[in-house]
């Protein structure tokens, strides 16, 4: 056995392989960057910088980082119809970027090719889900990625706060019917994710398995197709961001007057534990979680 | 009847692989394997390939073969990488759900039980996003993986749900192998059972063997070790095998007869297996919608 493999069983066996260390940001994918940025303004982010070659924008609010890409190249080419929104990419933040994207190559995963061109950040990234990218980023505490690529719009308050404290919670994956299994095994071997018991639900949308990072600051909720729609062809993709927030109804009210809407009905319709937004920009959704502050 | 339980293999026929598929339509096949041959050496490319499989109607039983993929090291091993990559690409376009992969008979290959298992790992990773299953077929001059008690070591080791056997009849026979070491493997990792026949009752000559798989299997029922396959098939279902059983049959006098022929014989075939040999309950149509429903 070579020195290689010895290291590759020993940080199999790590709980938490990659150092893993939360979100570092979300990416949206988009062919219609102003309807979508309209609708992350009323959510209480704020454009606060631009690609210096691209066509991609840097939303931030309190701690939560969130690009907008509308770079033709990047919109997914299959799927759903290029006129929606939808989540492209998420930037987890690890001890090691280059060892977890070689560890990740090793058990399996499709590398991505880099998008960096001459004298950008290359940050490493991996297929996921759909048309999604998971990308690597470490050193997020000594400093920023986004100060290499992205120039700062002026006159605009570079961290702006949070609404009602909110700070990303989770995203909420769609699975084929019968593949929740596939991709718990996929978390788990790649990051270390853990399913949690059915008792342990947070928000109004209890379906499907949760499962908890190894970092205990972000979640995943699988959701397979229920009913006649097992039936229809295999779409998955990441559906919708949670964001947590300690006092729910405060976020709801605050967004409400911002123009942002909720789902009312007998089955979905806001509590203190949660809330929904009605689908906008082209099928953009967040979902809203009672979470005590990190 | 189980009729629909047999399918063809597009290398049993001869002529386009537009003739093919329409000859096994037409005697009444709803699956059929294809061979990665079939689609890349298409004289109209590759896309009008995928696009005549995607037409004909007939659901993909699956992808073959990927050869030779574990064991290896270096600059070999991220070859066979690339290569594994690029027909699990293949197979998700054609809308195949598994992956023939025959154990390696490489003499690079190293045969120790736990690079295998973590070829096999990686392989069943890299197969997982795309919802594919991995059919390995063992063969008893593989350096890798020979009988059953070999494959379901290995299968335990790597421990990825989508990765499982294929039992071929051929290989099964000539080797006499006993089916009792069909009952060491779990129910749920038979992916695919191929079947075929052969006209001499015993081979005794070394690479008659190889002689004989390339190019004078039959149709079940056409040869001479008809019980033999029944006794197989009876075991397989007494085992709760739920997959496909798909027609292996490699004859090159079969190559210089009309496809529409061969695949009446093959019909001829698969009714005698579906009238007789089967008991596997016939489920009703549109059940598990209506179940779904209810």
């Amino acid at each position: 056995m070579s020195l290689n493999s010895l290291e590759r069983e020993a940080v199999a066996e790590a709980p938490n392989p990659l150092g893993m260390d939360g979100i570092e940001f979300v990416e949206f994918a988009t062919s219609k960057p102003q309807v979508l940025g309209a609708l992350l303004e009323a959510m209480g982010f704020r454009q606060v910088a631009r690609h210096r070659s691209r066509e991609v924008t840097l939303f931030r609010q309190g701690t939560m980082n969130l690009v907008v890409n509308a770079q033709p190249v990047d919109l997914p080419r299959i799927g759903r119809p290029a006129a929606q929104s939808s989540i492209s990419a998420i930037g987890i933040r690890v001890r090691d970027a280059q060892a977890a994207i070689d560890r990740a190559v090793e058990l399996g995963a499709w590398a991505a090719p880099p998008r960096a061109r001459a004298m950008e950040l290359n940050i490493p990234a991996m297929h996921g889900v759909g048309d999604s990218l998971i990308y690597f980023i470490d050193r997020h505490d000594e400093f920023s990625i986004y100060s290499i690529d992205f120039l700062p719009i002026p006159d605009v308050d570079p961290k702006p706060p949070a609404i009602a404290g909110l700070a990303y919670f989770g995203v909420v994956q769609y699975v084929g019917f019968g593949r929740s299994g596939d991709w718990i095994e996929f978390y788990r071997r790649l990051f270390g994710f853990s399913p949690v018991p059915d008792t342990v639900r947070f928000g109004i949308m209890p379906k499907g398995v949760l499962l908890r990072s190894p970092c205990g600051k972000f979640w995943l909720q699988l959701v397979e197709p229920e009913g006649n729609a097992q039936f229809a062809p295999s779409d998955e993709h990441l559906n919708r961001v949670g964001l947590g927030t300690p006092d729910v109804m405060a976020a709801v009210r605050t967004l409400q007057k911002r123009g942002i809407d909720f789902i009312a009905t007998s089955l979905v319709h806001t509590s203190e534990r949660g809330a929904l937004t009605v689908a906008s920009a082209g099928g953009v959704m967040f979902e809203l979680v009672h979470a005590n502050a990190p | 009847m189980n009729f629909g339980l047999f399918g063809l293999d597009s290398a049993t026929l001869a002529g386009t692989l537009e003739a093919r598929l329409a000859a096994a339509r037409r005697a009444g096949f709803v699956h059929v394997m294809i061979s990665a041959s079939d689609v890349v050496n298409h004289p109209a490319g590759i896309d009008t390939a995928i696009e005549s499989i995607r037409a004909s109607g007939l659901r993909v039983t699956g992808l073959e073969a990927l050869r030779d993929f574990e064991g290896l090291t270096g600059k070999m091993h991220e070859y066979k990488v690339d290569v594994a990559k690029s027909m699990l690409e293949l197979c998700a376009r054609i809308g195949g759900r598994i992956l023939v992969t025959h154990a390696s008979t490489s003499a690079h290959a190293d045969s120790s039980l736990e690079h295998v298992a973590r070829d096999l790992a990686k392989l069943a990773f890299l197969a997982m996003p795309l919802d594919i299953r991995i059919a390995l077929k063992g063969f008893p001059w593989s350096r890798t993986v020979r009988g059953f008690s070999g494959a379901t070591e290995v299968l335990a080791i790597a421990n990825c749900q989508n990765l499982g056997l294929a039992v071929d009849s051929f290989d099964i026979i000539t080797a006499g192998t006993p089916l009792d070491e069909l009952d060491l493997v779990p129910r749920d990792q038979i992916f695919l059972a191929q079947l075929s026949d052969f006209m001499v009752q015993e081979i005794r000559l070394p690479g008659e063997r190889d002689v004989t798989a390339r190019h004078f299997r039959v149709f079940p029922g056409e040869g001479a070790h008809g019980d033999a396959l029944v006794a197989l098939i009876t075991r397989l279902e007494d085992n709760g095998y739920s997959g496909d059983y798909s027609f292996d049959v490699y004859n090159s006098d079969y190559l210089e007869m009309p496809a529409d022929v061969i695949a009446g014989r093959g019909r001829i075939a698969a009714d005698w297996l579906g009238e007789m040999v089967l008991r596997r309950t016939l489920e009703v149509p549109n059940m598990k919608r209506l179940h779904a429903a209810g």
